[in-house]
């Protein structure tokens, strides 16, 4: 024997090392998901996932699409920063089927908002109930639109 | 030794480890391919995350404890409707005027928030002649820069996306809660059906189809104003909002950066 060998108990720790190493690599190629890296250290599909959902409110836009007229009339109105589906509720089902009527308003909507408390903005129009027409309802004599004209 | 484990041998084994490195990459490609075929999603196309910056701004001034930003994000992000949990909520602060004899500018200061301001806020108990103050705060994600929920994350399903949210992998989280013990502002719970962590996610549906967060969207006072830096229009709302107002951070000591920017808050604020 001229050429030097390597000792057989070595060639064997060699190989067996080899072959974790590519087991290894053969598996964390199959088990990083494809998206992996693509912004970051993370699943790039994660983002996708997040986005794919379906909106539930619909946005002002889509309500300016049919109701162009009242949409007008409430930029000119009191109530203009009040957006529509605050009061009206989540729309998207109505703008895609308009038979499904959006729920009525009611006077909690109002109260909401305008019920005296202590931490509400000074300038903000507040009533305190038992003292503001305690049996009346408010759209008896408001507009919903325009609150301060009266019906 | 005999000549069994020869050259010969030893040449094999080199080969065929070289053949399994060559087809790595070949697999690689194979696997995203049919990865790309089995997860087409109802995702808007188009929508790149490295040409956003979201941020919010609050001003607390306008805030009228209203609840129907809550409200909305519950109904938009199907959050569990027991008070335990949200993504966002509204806080409101008393401050009491300081007791007689106090040597104190400010009295006893107390927060509540009745279902997380979800249905409005009862008038407040206290009388008005003690109260040397009041307000509502409405909090959620703070949008870290330097988010300690993702830096908590055992498993790296807690992420900031390039686009400035803070999203959670729910494939990846455990559900161990730590990101929500790390998490300062109090904006993380666990989702009660999944066991996955939760927060908010900016409205991620909404704002990659080019509408505004379910919260922003109803709230009727513009409190909250929702702003893209890398794409700012003249008079961008973001920027008045920046010229108008001494803007603040919550909790700017412990270096988060947050991008939920706050406008008129007193230093109770937490």
């Amino acid at each position: 024997m001229t050429s030097p060998r390597l000792p057989p108990q070595l060639l064997r720790l060699v190989l067996l090392t080899l072959a974790i190493i590519g087991t290894y690599s053969v598996a964390r190629v199959f088990l990083t998901p494809a998206t992996f890296g693509q912004f970051g250290h993370y699943r790039g599909a994660a983002l996708e996932e997040a986005a794919s959902r379906p909106p539930v409110y619909a946005g002002a836009k889509a309500c300016d699409e049919c109701h162009g007229d009242t949409f007008a009339q409430l930029t000119k109105a009191r109530h203009r920063s009040v957006s529509c589906e605050a009061c009206h509720g989540p729309n998207r089902p109505h703008v895609k089927n308009p038979d499904i009527v959006p729920a009525k308003l009611t006077d909690r909507h109002c109260v909401r908002c305008h019920l005296a408390d202590a931490a509400r903005p000074a300038k903000h129009r507040q009533i305190n109930l038992t003292e503001h027409y305690p049996n009346e309802k408010c759209l008896e004599c408001h507009v919903a639109h325009q609150p301060n004209q009266s019906k | 030794m005999n000549s069994s484990c020869s050259r010969r041998r030893w040449l094999g084994w080199l080969g065929s480890g070289l053949g399994w490195l060559a087809a790595l990459p070949a697999a690689k490609a194979a696997k995203s391919t049919v990865k790309n075929l089995l997860t087409s999603s109802g995702a808007p196309k188009g929508y790149d995350p490295t040409k956003h910056q979201w941020l919010m701004c609050i001003d607390v001034d306008r805030c009228i404890g209203c609840g129907l930003c809550v409200d909305a994000c519950k109904i938009e992000n199907k959050v569990s409707a027991s008070p335990h949990y949200f993504r966002t909520w509204i806080e409101r602060y008393l401050i009491r005027k300081p007791k007689p004899g106090q040597l104190a500018l400010r009295g006893e200061v107390t927060v509540d928030s009745p279902n997380g301001g979800r249905d409005g806020f009862p008038p407040t108990l206290v009388p008005k002649s003690e109260i040397l103050k009041a307000f509502y705060v409405p909090k959620l994600c703070n949008l870290c820069e330097h988010s300690p929920c993702s830096q908590a994350c055992p498993v790296g399903a807690t992420f900031d996306t390039p686009d400035g949210a803070v999203l959670v992998d729910p494939e990846y989280c455990i559900g161990c809660g730590f990101c929500i013990q790390a998490c300062p502002y109090g904006c993380r719970f666990m989702n009660p059906d999944t066991h996955t962590a939760e927060k908010c996610t900016l409205c991620y549906h909404r704002i990659t189809r080019g509408l505004k967060p379910a919260c922003v969207e109803v709230c009727p006072t513009q409190t909250r104003i929702f702003g893209d830096l890398k794409n700012m229009t003249e008079k961008d709302p973001v920027q008045e909002f920046i010229r108008n107002n001494k803007v603040f951070t919550l909790k700017p000591n412990l270096g988060t950066e947050p991008r939920v920017l706050y406008a008129n808050i007193d230093k109770e604020v937490r």
